[in-house]
């Protein structure tokens, strides 16, 4: 079979992170600072990356600005001949870093929003961290840096989509990206208050539609559906070990975000093989590349070249079996799983978030039972 | 939206600029295809997509690029190049990928 060349290398540079999100990706095992890569591991990678013909570097952890090097790792990137995009909460980031790493070629940044209304936003953060995005993104505008914002939509915001769609234009980003929770890691824990119902959905979908519209040729609007309401799955990182390579703080080497969930997969780790050789020959990027591994109904599938099958991931965690079907698929023999969730989810009350506390300890321990946080590592 | 104006000056949009990718397979003496680069993604380009996009550098006018590629592509209608670029251009404005 030919493989074809990766296209991009998500860069997570650290586990740490000043903000605690409930709906956080990042493993729930996280990697320890004192066994990040150094600096020069980093751009030894992002050359091999080159070479290999990958065309863009995502930087994202973790707060990849808790690394003092950031700088350096960016101009490593770019002198790579990579694209840079940095993926940050912007907290610890002030006007003269934000001037040294345009100097050093910085692309692209993203910076998410959890909310237009800022007691809300710093509740789903477990930081205050809104108001200070607010000021960066009028800094950002000022460079020449192109610039996406991103916002987190899920069961308790999604009311007021109009409102947060309304509140992002005024930041004036060149992109909008509306991302719907999707439920790994700290989001799969806090799913029950995070899944939004049908009529919230279809309610969203109008407003996006119609703000798509409004805004063309000014900000251009990305939105996918989530899949738990779609028909057919979605192509997971565009299909395993097909496009793209994430390489975590410690060098290990991922074909996605969540690979480390699946039971008996061993991750290479790029301290001790080459790039190509991962890409091309382990035994992880191999293991669900191509339709020799996929069951039925996928194997004769027409959507198959489409969506890969779906997420080998979300199929673990909601089946137990990595290599079944994913169950978002409305043909996947599991589907009912997604149909269960789906009924409670549109039968109870909306879950209620707590009033409004003294401190974020005092929210935390208030809704204990209800919330998941990611803390730090060491 | 509407397409360029005679006097706009059409260029690549922040965020987006070009690069260079490799053949699919890497191999000995293989071809490498000019691209643009943008935040998510890259836009492979050949032909006459990418003549259009090479002249959009921010310094010729809509009105300039229409004259040259009518003078290269003599034989096909005028009116029909100008439509056909104006129309490219719109749609990678649309995709925040071209401003004017």
């Amino acid at each position: 079979m030919m493989i074809p060349n990766p296209l991009a290398l998500i860069a997570e540079i650290t586990h740490r992170c000043p903000l605690h999100c409930v709906y956080c990706s990042n493993p729930l095992e996280l990697a320890a600072a004192s066994a990040e890569m150094s600096t020069t591991e980093w751009i030894a990678v992002f050359q091999q990356a080159a070479h290999l013909g990958m065309l863009h570097a995502h930087f994202t952890g973790g707060e990849p600005l808790a690394r003092p090097d950031l700088t350096e790792l960016i101009a490593g990137a770019r002198a790579a001949g990579l694209y840079t995009n940095l993926i940050t909460s912007g907290i610890g980031l002030a006007e003269a870093r934000l001037q040294a790493l345009a100097g050093a070629g910085l692309d692209h940044i993203q910076i998410s929003f959890q909310d237009s209304r800022e007691e809300a936003a710093n509740w789903i953060a477990g930081a205050k961290a809104h108001a200070h995005k607010v000021e960066l993104s009028r800094l950002i505008r000022q460079h020449k840096i192109a610039f996406t914002v991103n916002l987190v939509v899920h069961r308790q915001n999604i009311g007021h989509i109009e409102e947060m769609i309304a509140f992002i234009e005024q930041l004036a980003p060149d992109r909008m990206e509306i991302a719907h929770t999707q439920y790994y890691g700290w989001a799969l824990r806090n799913r029950a208050a995070l899944l939004p119902t049908l009529a919230q959905l279809e309610k969203a979908v109008e407003t996006v539609a119609a703000a798509e519209k409004r805004l063309a040729g000014r900000i251009r609007i990305d939105s996918v559906v989530p899949d738990y309401y779609a028909r057919f799955p979605k192509a997971c990182m565009g299909g395993w070990g097909r496009r793209l390579m994430l390489i975590n703080p410690t060098g290990k080497v991922l074909p996605c975000h969540a690979a480390e969930v699946i039971p008996g997969l061993e991750f290479e780790n790029v301290r001790r093989q080459t790039l190509e050789f991962i890409w091309k020959e382990s035994p992880s990027f191999q293991r669900f590349r191509g339709e020799e591994w996929m069951p039925e109904p996928c194997r004769s599938c027409d959507q198959r070249a489409e969506d890969f099958g779906g997420c080998r991931c979300q199929a673990l965690l909601l089946t137990g079996n990595a290599t079944a079907t994913d169950p978002a698929c409305s043909l996947a023999p599991a589907h009912y799983i997604i149909e269960d969730t789906l009924a409670e989810a549109n039968s109870s009350a909306a879950v209620s978030r707590p009033v409004s506390a003294a401190s974020f300890v005092q929210l935390q321990q208030r809704a204990g039972n209800l919330w998941s946080y990611r803390t730090n590592p060491e | 939206m509407a397409p360029p104006e005679d006097s706009s000056q059409p260029r690549l949009a922040a965020g987006c600029r070009w690069g260079v990718e490799k053949e699919k397979e890497s191999k000995p003496g293989s071809k490498t295809e000019r691209v643009i680069l943008y935040p998510e993604g890259a836009l492979r380009l050949r032909d006459t997509g990418l003549l259009i996009l090479e002249h959009c550098d921010g310094q010729r006018t809509f009105g300039e690029i229409i004259a040259e590629l009518q003078a290269k592509f003599g034989d096909a209608d005028p009116e029909k190049i100008r439509t056909d670029i104006g129309q490219f251009l719109e749609q990678l404005r649309h995709k925040r990928i071209v401003d004017y």
